[in-house]
């Protein structure tokens, strides 16, 4: 499955729709919502984004160690998969490109918790691809837990997602994009305490 | 009370402006039913049986008279003239337009209100004491707590599609008035050796299907690490919770497949990573947010005695009057004032919980009058105005008795906590209010309610217990049997310090028999009461049977009679 368009929205940088150069291999059908497809057969050629636990099989041999060298090879986690599991070998592999994390359905909030403890927890500092059922409603929520890039579901509205970063000037959580309204006001309030007391 | 800041307002006016544009998008057919019911739902709107029904957040029951007067405005203006206070101190409006939700909402907005996540999987409104700050037993006055959480989990973007729904209830006094053990998270506030305010953490209370009282994750959490902490523990809700089955979705499940044991283990080890993160609170935030929990303005008064405060009233009204004041107020911890309740439980009249928009006005007046312009919606479904000087309790009695607010039956039979069920509700298999009403009608005479003393009736209209019919001395559920409604009934269940879920008795009775079977039970209680025994400590004492064996002898006979 490939996408002609991704939504990249960096931090410091405004949303924007770019190129898409990846194609997402062994994503379950349609009909089977159950599992992951994780056929044995090798992934098309390109750059292709292959689910985290065929990777975890097949890494080492010659094919994929190669491809992976030339950056060509992406990993995608399934809701099932436990991140902090395989920690070790997650915060080793910088070798990915991206990670992209699979929504199976909009309503599944396992994803938010995996970009957060990828970001939080396992440092990874590449962009997290948001694929699957990801909608326009829910592009801001991913966009502040850690998504940089968002593979939209192909009918929605392209415009109206690039307006759904900014719905909101302020945030009452600490997250990766950004934290607490009240800590940064408060910072800009010491600050401007600090310059009169200076003056 | 609280009052937004810039950035409190800032996200209430954009939340409405997100949801208008969603509502359009449903209107013109952009958005479909199936992707838009989750987002209504985050923002409290229902499809019921005959309308929408739109759920307003009362945050920790705290509301000013300008708000109600709000509340009453929109009863008049886009429903039919009232509104239901609910069990999780919200206030429901059941005849709402789609089109005319984001007006509502706009509405709400100028006064400080808003309806976010009164619904959906996500963190719901946070419950508490509605007498905190006034209560004589309070350790610590929880409202900064709950402000600073009513923040913290609004648009939380990690937590907004958990596996189920997610309640908080927060209490900072030794007795409990939150129903805190039966909440997915219950934060028990006090003070450690320093002076300094700790929390317990609950774990995996609930009713509905599987009723459990939380287990004690967590102690002497400091204030400031409540926000990493409770990341932490629901990070492995949300990671791990049951997604295959709606029933079995709700944290309690998790914790008792995990035990709690193992469960406490893997929020520790998440929250040890987490805990001296961004995520906590400092105490600048305590400071912007607790200034406004300071004590109103009292008088130096008197404190009054019984008697004095009783002779306010004239011969002919005194007796009435003390009832009221046994039943209706409470003690205050500063001299010369008291906590009155208003009854939303009148006999028969009105729904329980129920408010019409004029008496809405008349108690927001009162509360301006009588009470600094604030008042507490209570988990009862009642109204509280919490900060009444003693003498002026009869002149309050006066003005409140024209609006029927009066009735002495506060934490009496008849101050029945019921759902909408099956007039209004959806999801009901069985109506709630005409099995309350009945009891308050065939139980209408204050001189036997006063002698059955403390009794607690809950009555939910289906499993998902919005009624709390398991805590309930006496609980009543709705029950569907080939599309018939029939009702059963539990016995012992009790909230407090002391909660109790309670047990079901047998099987289940037709709505004609509910208050026949209600007096065959109190009939064992009153003949077999010792002194001033409460129903629930003879339940105690003497266990189901004989409770069981009054209640279906007489239906026994009747069938047979039959």
């Amino acid at each position: 499955m490939k996408t002609t368009a991704l939504i990249e929205y960096r931090l410091g940088h405004r949303a924007t729709f770019i190129q898409n150069e990846w194609t997402v291999w062994g994503l379950p059908s349609a009909e089977d919502k159950s599992d992951q497809n994780t056929s044995a057969d090798l992934p098309p050629a390109g750059k292709v984004i292959v689910p985290f636990s065929w990777w975890l099989e097949h890494r080492d041999t010659a094919e994929i160690t190669r491809r992976t060298f030339h950056s060509e090879i992406a990993v995608w986690f399934a809701g099932t998969d436990d991140v902090l599991a395989h920690a070790a070998v997650i915060e080793k592999s910088s070798v990915w490109p991206l990670i992209a994390v699979h929504f199976p359905i909009f309503t599944d909030g396992r994803g938010y918790s995996t970009a957060a403890l990828l970001r939080e927890r396992l440092n990874w500092q590449g962009n997290i691809l948001a694929i699957g059922d990801v909608l326009i409603d829910q592009l801001r929520q991913m966009s502040r837990v850690g998504f940089d890039q968002f593979s939209l579901r192909a009918d929605q509205n392209q415009t109206l997602a690039l307006k759904q970063f900014s719905l909101y000037s302020i945030n009452l959580q600490h997250a990766w994009r950004d934290s607490r309204s009240q800590l940064i006001q408060a910072a800009k309030h010491d600050c401007l305490e600090d310059e009169l007391q200076a003056a | 009370m609280y009052q937004y800041d810039p950035i409190d307002q800032a996200l209430v006016n954009e939340r409405v402006i997100q949801f208008r544009n969603q509502v359009d998008r449903r209107i013109n057919g952009s958005l479909p039913e199936s992707e838009f019911r989750p987002l209504r739902l985050q923002n409290g709107l229902y499809l019921q049986r005959h309308a929408y029904m739109l759920r307003v957040a009362i945050p920790y029951g705290l509301l000013s008279s300008k708000q109600l007067l709000t509340l009453a405005d929109i009863a008049d203006r886009y429903d039919q003239g009232y509104g239901h206070f609910t069990t999780r101190q919200n206030i429901q409006f059941n005849w709402v337009e789609l089109e005319q939700t984001p007006d509502i909402l706009a509405e709400l907005a100028k006064v400080e209100m808003h309806a976010i996540q009164t619904s959906g999987n996500c963190i719901r409104n946070i419950t508490s004491d509605p007498f905190a700050g006034v209560a004589a037993d309070e350790v610590v006055d929880p409202r900064p707590i709950c402000e600073l959480l009513r923040q913290w989990s609004t648009l939380h973007p990690e937590f907004a599609f958990l596996p189920r729904k997610f309640k908080f209830a927060i209490n900072g006094s030794t007795e409990d008035r939150t129903v805190l053990l039966c909440h997915d998270v219950g934060i028990q506030l006090h003070k450690d050796s320093n002076g300094e305010i700790v929390a317990d953490i609950y774990a995996g209370g609930g009713m509905g299907r599987t009723p459990i009282l939380g287990n004690l994750v967590h102690t002497n959490l400091p204030w400031q690490k409540l926000p990493s902490y409770l990341t932490a523990l629901l990070r492995v809700y949300n990671r791990f919770g049951r997604r295959d089955n709606l029933y079995k979705a709700r944290i309690k499940i998790l914790v008792k497949a995990l035990s709690p044991e193992e469960f406490t283990r893997q929020v520790n080890i998440e929250w040890r990573q987490i805990q001296e993160s961004d995520h906590n609170f400092t105490p600048a935030e305590w400071q912007r947010v607790a200034q406004h929990f300071t004590k109103p303005a009292y008088q130096i008064l008197p404190s009054l005695d019984a008697a004095a405060v009783a002779a306010q009233a004239d011969t002919s009204s005194r007796p009435a009057f003390q009832r009221w004041l046994k039943r209706n107020v409470r003690a205050h911890q500063i001299a010369g004032y008291a906590s009155v309740v208003l009854s939303l439980k009148p006999h028969a009249t009105q729904a329980p919980g129920d408010a019409t928009a004029t008496q809405m006005r008349a108690i927001a007046n009162l509360a301006q009058a009588y009470s600094f312009g604030e008042l507490r919606v209570t988990h009862e479904q009642n109204l509280v105005l919490a900060d009444v000087e003693q003498s002026q309790l009869f002149a309050l009695w006066c003005a409140a008795k024209k609006s029927n607010l009066v009735l002495p039956n506060i934490g009496l039979l008849t101050d029945i906590i019921a759902c909408p069920g099956g007039d209004f509700c959806s999801l009901a298999n069985a109506k709630s209010l005409p099995i309350a009403k009945a009891i308050q009608e065939r139980f209408d005479n204050l001189d036997y309610l006063f002698d059955l003393g403390d009794l607690s009736v809950n009555i939910s209209g289906c499993i998902n217990s919005c009624g709390h019919h398991h805590v309930g001395n006496i609980g009543i559920l709705g029950v569907d049997k080939d599309g018939e409604e029939w009702y059963q009934i539990t016995l012992g269940g009790e909230q407090g310090v002391n909660a109790a879920i309670g047990k079901v008795i047998g099987p289940s009775f037709g709505a004609l028999d509910i208050p026949t079977v209600m007096d065959d039970i109190l009939k064992v209680y009153v003949k077999e009461r010792q002194s001033d025994e409460r129903f629930i400590d003879t339940y105690r004492r003497l266990g189901i049977a004989p409770f069981k064996t009054a209640a279906y002898l007489n239906q026994k006979l009747s069938t047979e009679l039959v």
